[in-house]
């Protein structure tokens, strides 16, 4: 195996001309996109985040501040509310649509009739834009017109909730939602990754007696888990940017009940009109997201590695 | 016109045009003082205006195919979402050679847009022009200071109003006709209509706008003479929540705001303030001024004809203070000479008193108090109109300063906090002085 080595100039010539060098080059445009749509803008925003940015008399003024936007991120009153508030929401839709969507999947992965109809209406939610589906979801959740407190009242009901505009059920209101738009995303992956199973593996465990509960125990769930593990971990990175939906529901409110990080960093960009700081932020993101997404490759290797 | 008219629907356009041919129809003056002001504009490249998607657009779109029928000139728009408005306006003014010759900025976006030295003035255009005396002033939202960092009478002049947004009081005429009650002047009257006509669910006293927050709550602070920050006579700034003032115009906007309205007070936005206005479930409403000829809308509502409008109410008759929410048109500073003076061109024609009163009539908001005091009598817009005359005088803007969009995200939060209870008001006016403060005091301003 030819090795790539800069302590010998003639290895380093064989290397990028020689036999073999075409792997090198071949990689060569990939290096160039990287660098010039994810390395440049990742400087720029480190640039940006390390700075006071401004525009005075036609031209943007950038003063280098170095550390002081820690400063700005402990005045801060709102940052650590949106935290909290996405964190609470980022694993409670994780868990509860990977659950949805693994039981859906299993079942219809079990129906032969009308199999096309039930995959088809399962997936509607997710062809639907975010913006069109917190407008929808609104009008239902609407106190004074909507469809479930018309609902409620015409069973009976006396005081029906307020969802979006009680402040203890907002979050609640907004992660349903949320389980309606993307269980249909993990029941897709699910769903690939059962029928991708062997039927003869489902058929010994049937013939060695073993009822459905046994099956997806022992023999579903393991061969499974690694589909379960990437889609949870796709399923937390677009969780954690949820941003449209609870633009369009709440805004962040009632209060600061539904502030979540990317809704605060919109705020600090478009409304508050600080860029260094909002870059920060982001910065901030971009890196507990890359921390997160390491540290989750090397418990998903433990946890398969201990599942054999 | 080109046909660029984003969300704007055909049906829309139709009834904007329509309405505006009707009015023309019926004044044949109008008609012809309108075909004179055509014989005044020089044939012009063609424009393109960045406009934003509001329920006045379809009068903006009349007068626009309006000029371009009477003057020869195509105007081309880009109909943007409100909330898209800031980042096509901010790209277009840095951009090398902007792709709009001229910009529709909200109020809001004043101070970042004025201060940024992004926009040519208009004096640079065309060095002969002056504001017309009858264009409302808005707290000089033309011109910018740049020596103050605020707008202030001797700026320069940056920007031309062309929608004349600002707060005012509507009421159920009906209702009130029936139980002989008057027009509110003061937040007391209107807590004790409030008192008297609520029966809900059927008809709330009243409602407040939750979502966003800060921009009726304007309304009282100032009444209360605690606006956010003040400038003083010695030149310093004084912060009005850390008057007593800050903390009763909270409590009198929690007050108004929760024990009449419905349930969902916390999450009303301002759609759903015109929902239950027009659907007859709301007894008055604080609201914006451009909400206006919705009522009038059979489509959408079932109190036309039965609407009344006034000044916002204060402290006191004398210390009501509407906000302002108004928009005016610029010029970004990298465009040719020749697309700059295009684009002024057609704000000049606009804003002209005969073209206002056909801009009022085919539903938008005018900038001149001429207009609005001609208009006072009419038929069919006359109820909102003659309330817009009437709220000039009392008119109290936000201080434009390049830290307000801090200042206000702080008075947004902490008063949304204290509205569902997650702080009290005490806590809520203490957060919002010393937050207010150092802003002010981390940009440098003497607060005293």
């Amino acid at each position: 195996m030819a090795r790539f080595s800069l302590n010998n100039s003639g290895d380093l010539r064989t290397a990028l001309f020689g036999p073999g060098s075409f792997k090198y080059w071949s990689v060569a445009p990939l290096l160039v996109v990287l660098v010039i749509f994810t390395v440049l803008p990742i400087a720029q925003l480190l640039q940006m985040s390390v700075s006071e940015l401004e525009f005075i008399e036609g031209e943007l003024v950038s003063e280098f501040i170095g550390l002081r936007q820690l400063d700005n991120l402990a005045k801060d009153p709102i940052v650590g509310i949106a935290i909290k508030n996405t964190l609470v929401f980022v694993v409670a839709v994780v868990l509860i649509e990977t659950f949805t969507g693994f039981a859906l999947a299993v079942a219809i992965s079990r129906t032969t009739t009308l199999s096309i109809v039930y995959r088809s209406v399962v997936i509607i939610p997710l062809l639907i834009p975010p913006v069109a589906i917190g407008t929808m979801w609104s009008l239902i959740y609407d106190y004074n017109y909507g469809l479930i407190t018309t609902i409620l009242i015409e069973l009976g009901v006396q005081n029906p909730p307020l969802w979006t505009a009680d402040p203890d059920l907002a979050l609640i209101s907004v992660i349903i939602v949320d389980v309606w738009h993307w269980t249909s995303f993990m029941f897709l992956i699910m769903l690939a990754g059962i029928e991708s199973i062997p039927p003869s593996l489902l058929e010994a465990a049937r013939v060695d007696g073993a009822n459905e509960l046994r099956m997806i125990r022992h023999v579903i769930l393991p061969m499974m888990a690694p589909t379960i593990l990437v889609a949870m971990l796709l399923r937390t990175i677009l969780a954690f940017k949820v941003f449209d939906q609870i633009f369009v529901l709440t805004s962040g409110g009632p209060g600061t009940a539904t502030q979540v990080i990317s809704m605060h960093i919109y705020k600090v960009f478009s409304e508050q009109f600080r860029l260094g700081y909002a870059a920060f932020l982001s910065l901030m993101v971009a890196a507990f997201m890359t921390i997160f997404v390491v540290f989750y490759f090397w418990a998903s290797r433990v946890v398969r590695r201990r599942l054999g | 016109m080109n046909k660029r008219i984003g969300n704007f629907s055909r049906r829309d356009f139709l009834k904007a045009i329509g309405a505006l041919s009707a009015g023309l129809a019926a004044n044949p003056l109008l008609h012809s003082s309108i075909r004179t002001m055509a014989q005044d504009v020089m044939s012009q490249p063609p424009i393109t205006i960045l406009i934003n998607d509001s329920p006045w657009f379809p009068g903006f779109a009349a007068m626009v195919e309006l000029y371009s029928e009477t003057t020869g000139n195509e105007v081309n728009l880009d109909v943007t979402p409100f909330p898209g408005m800031l980042d096509k306006t901010r790209n277009a003014v840095q951009a090398g050679e902007s792709e709009y010759d001229a910009v529709a900025i909200t109020e809001q976006n004043i101070p970042f847009f004025y201060n940024s030295g992004l926009l040519k003035p208009i004096l640079d255009i065309d060095a002969d022009y002056t504001l017309d005396e009858n264009i409302i002033s808005y707290g000089d939202a033309a011109r910018w200071d740049s020596d103050l960092g605020v707008n202030g009478p001797m700026g320069t002049l940056l920007g031309i109003p062309i929608n004349g947004n600002i707060q005012l009081y509507y009421y159920r005429r009906d209702l009130f006709d029936d139980a002989g009650i008057e027009p509110p002047k003061t937040f007391d009257e209107m807590e004790t209509i409030a008192e008297q006509l609520g029966n809900p669910p059927r008809l709330f006293g009243n409602a407040n706008r939750a979502n966003p927050i800060w921009w009726e709550f304007g309304a009282y602070v100032d009444s209360y003479d605690a606006e956010y920050v003040r400038l003083e006579e010695d030149g310093s700034w004084s912060v009005g929540f850390e008057r007593p003032e800050g903390l009763e115009a909270v409590q009198r906007w929690l007050k108004l705001g929760r024990t009449w309205a419905p349930q969902n007070y916390a999450d009303l936005g301002q759609g759903d303030l015109l929902a239950l206005m027009a659907s007859g479930r709301l007894a008055q409403v604080h609201m914006v001024g451009a909400a206006a000829p919705n009522y009038d809308n059979p489509e959408i509502s079932i109190v036309g004809g039965n609407m009344g409008a006034t000044v916002v109410p204060g402290v006191t008759a004398e210390a009501r203070s509407p906000r302002t929410g108004m928009w005016v048109m610029s010029h970004p500073d990298n465009l040719p000479a020749e697309r700059a003076a295009a684009g002024l061109e057609f704000v000049k024609w606009l804003t002209t008193k005969d073209n206002q009163l056909a801009y009022a009539k085919a539903g938008a908001i005018p900038v001149r108090q001429d207009t609005y005091e001609e208009l006072a009598t009419d038929e069919v817009v006359g109820w909102w109109t003659s309330a817009f005359a009437e709220s000039t005088p009392f008119l109290h803007p936000e201080t434009r300063l390049p830290e307000t969009p801090l200042i206000r995200d702080s008075v947004s939060t902490r008063l949304a906090q204290a509205y569902v209870d997650e702080i009290s008001p005490e806590e809520a006016v203490g957060l919002m002085a010393s937050e207010i403060r150092t802003v002010m005091e981390d940009a440098g301003y003497t607060v005293s």
